[in-house]
């Protein structure tokens, strides 16, 4: 099944570079294994009222090496419970990037999309065309394509599930 | 054009004539290692069996598995866990290695290091066996992959090289080499490509230090690191190979991503103040902060010259009074050179608390910090919380400065001690 086009709004933008997510839900809360509660406390040290704006198909924008640092993985299984869909970022860490998409997270490498897009703009993310839109403004930026595998294992929904469906060699 | 050691060892293992950094490949890793932990090796096991229907790994001789954190446990569900792995390992034929040191030092012990090899784990600091000329890569959950078939899928990254020129100074130690490359590189500068160390300044440090370096290439951004190996780390690595593999080496004309040059003989030691590894400074700048315990150890540091250092620094001093240092050897191995050499009794006369090489420390699973504590540290990383509070705080550092810092109780320079 081919990836499906996500559309939907910019929930936040993480400004600064490096950036670890485990600030998320912050680290005292790192092993909470509860997605509600994590849900609950997700981004509340950037915007308290984060879980009542967010609307399901809602996306994260990020700046450059997103996820750099010791990445686990209840940060964004709480956004994807609050109806996040995907993250764009600058660039991406690759300990972060391989993890989530191994959780069949669709995360999309965009140079200038701090600069393409504001909080709250609806956006598309069109896998086939290789851009991101800003439907919002009228603009678009193209993104880095998707290793093959990646692609794959987004399509499936996930690294089980993608080795199960393709073949072994 | 030529081809990189990584492009060789991929192209090898793919089964292909030759790959280029971008190809897309199926390769088959000679070596599938990982340590036991939860959310990990437990489900691995578990799907390998309940989704996946494989009752038992092919070619168990591929597969090694380390008992390294959670050594020695602290709660019956910890020693669950490593009877879960224990099991496993005898029902599937394949070598537990438990209590013997952290696992990726002692994957280069037994032999896992073998030049030209391709190997998986699923953490990162693998990367250290690239000391040898060896392909290790952290593949996160996707080592599940290799433990349900043959082959990985895999893009052969292209490399970043850095030649290093020079010598170190007193008091500088190689893991002050890799903090400095972040500073100068940037922190997401080998980003999804291999850090290759060359150039003639890299025979003038030592296995363990390149061992020290090799390790902590993730925060460069790199997926690995790797040298292609002279004859010290040859006539280190041959004997303990476990497969005959021939040594392969980058071509003169291999193509690189970027190429940089660091000259040793420049650097002071580093601190690498928290909450990132991207935060590295002048330990200069840093002299005389109140720190209340320091950790000596860690697959990064905590071999025979980090004991050495340590210990010629602290002979006839003393750890001054209330700091706690912990020094833990990266193995076994090295524990029981460190006590022949007398490394050990020095260490314990000055006051160290000396344990038996475990990965629990470097995460705070023990010797928790609590809030508005620090600590000096040889360990892997400075993020919030990792050695206990999240109000803790982790200042990295070579050993020398954690031995310097002991005697003071706060921040100290190691080379007026030397």
């Amino acid at each position: 099944m081919p990836l499906e086009n996500l559309k939907g709004r910019v929930a936040f933008i993480f400004e600064e570079d490096d950036f670890d997510v485990d600030q998320i839900v912050g680290v005292k809360n790192i092993k909470i294994q509860d997605v509600d509660e994590l849900a609950a406390l997700a981004m509340s040290s950037y915007d308290p009222g984060f879980a009542k704006s967010v609307k399901p198909g809602d996306v994260i924008v990020g700046g450059h090496n997103f996820g750099y640092g010791h990445p686990h993985y209840p940060p964004m299984k709480a956004l994807r419970h609050l109806g996040i869909t995907g993250v764009i970022a600058e660039s991406f860490s690759p300990g972060y990037w391989r993890g989530e998409i191994s959780m069949g997270f669709p995360q999309a490498s965009c140079p200038g999309i701090r600069g393409l897009v504001e909080r709250w703009d609806d956006v598309e993310i069109d896998w086939n065309a290789g851009v991101i839109r800003n439907l919002t403004k009228g603009t678009e930026l193209p993104f880095e394509p998707l290793a093959k595998a990646d692609a794959l294992m987004l399509e499936a929904g996930g690294l089980v599930p993608y080795l199960k469906q393709t073949p072994a060699s | 054009m030529g081809y990189t050691i990584t492009e060789k060892i991929l192209a090898r293992a793919a089964g292909l004539p030759a790959v280029k950094a971008g190809d897309e490949v199926m390769a088959k890793p000679d070596y599938v290692l990982a340590y036991d932990f939860p959310g990990y090796t437990d489900v691995y096991f578990k799907q390998m069996k309940e989704e996946f229907g494989i009752d038992k790994v092919a070619e168990p001789e591929r597969f090694g598995i380390f008992i390294d954190h959670m050594v020695p446990v602290a709660t019956p569900k910890e020693e669950e866990l490593h009877q879960g792995t224990r099991a496993w390992c005898a029902e599937n034929g394949v070598e537990l290695f438990e209590r013997r040191g952290i696992g990726h030092q002692v994957a280069a012990e037994v032999g896992y290091a073998t030049p030209g090899a391709f190997v998986v784990h699923f953490d990162g600091h693998i990367s250290q066996l690239g000391t040898f000329g060896t392909l290790g890569i952290g593949m996160r959950r996707n080592v599940l992959e290799a433990f349900v078939r043959e082959k990985v899928s895999i893009k052969v990254p292209h490399t970043v090289r850095v030649n290093l020129h020079g010598e170190l100074q007193k008091g500088v130690m190689a893991r002050d080499v890799f903090h400095h490359m972040v500073r100068v590189l940037g922190p997401a500068s080998c980003r999804f490509q291999v850090l290759e160390l060359g150039g003639p300044g890299i025979e003038t440090l030592t296995t363990e230090g390149i061992q020290s370096i090799t390790c902590l290439a993730m925060f460069t951004g790199a997926v690995t690191a790797i040298v292609n190996p002279d004859k010290e780390r040859l006539d280190y690595a041959l004997p303990r190979a476990r497969k005959k593999l021939e040594p392969v080496y980058s071509d003169a004309d291999a193509e690189y991503a970027a190429v940089h040059d660091i000259d040793l003989s420049d650097l002071e030691p580093i601190v690498v103040v928290p909450p990132t590894p991207a935060n590295t400074r002048n330990l200069s700048e840093y002299l005389g902060l109140d720190v209340q315990t320091g950790y000596l150890g860690s697959c990064a540091s905590g071999r025979l010259e980090d004991m050495e250092i340590a210990a010629r620094i602290l002979e006839g001093r003393q750890v001054k009074t209330g700091f706690m240092l912990h020094v833990i050897p990266t193995s076994q191995e090295i524990m029981a050179e460190a006590a022949r050499r007398g490394y050990v009794s020095t260490l314990v006369e000055a006051g160290a608390f000396v344990s038996s090489s475990s990965c629990d420390y470097c995460f705070g699973r023990i010797a928790t910090m609590t809030e508005g504590q620090r600590a000096v540290s040889t360990g892997t990383l400075n993020v919030k919380g990792r050695m206990g509070s999240p109000d803790s705080e982790i200042y990295l550092c070579n050993a020398a400065t954690v031995a310097a810092s002991a005697i003071e109780g706060q921040i100290a320079d190691p080379r007026k001690y030397l």
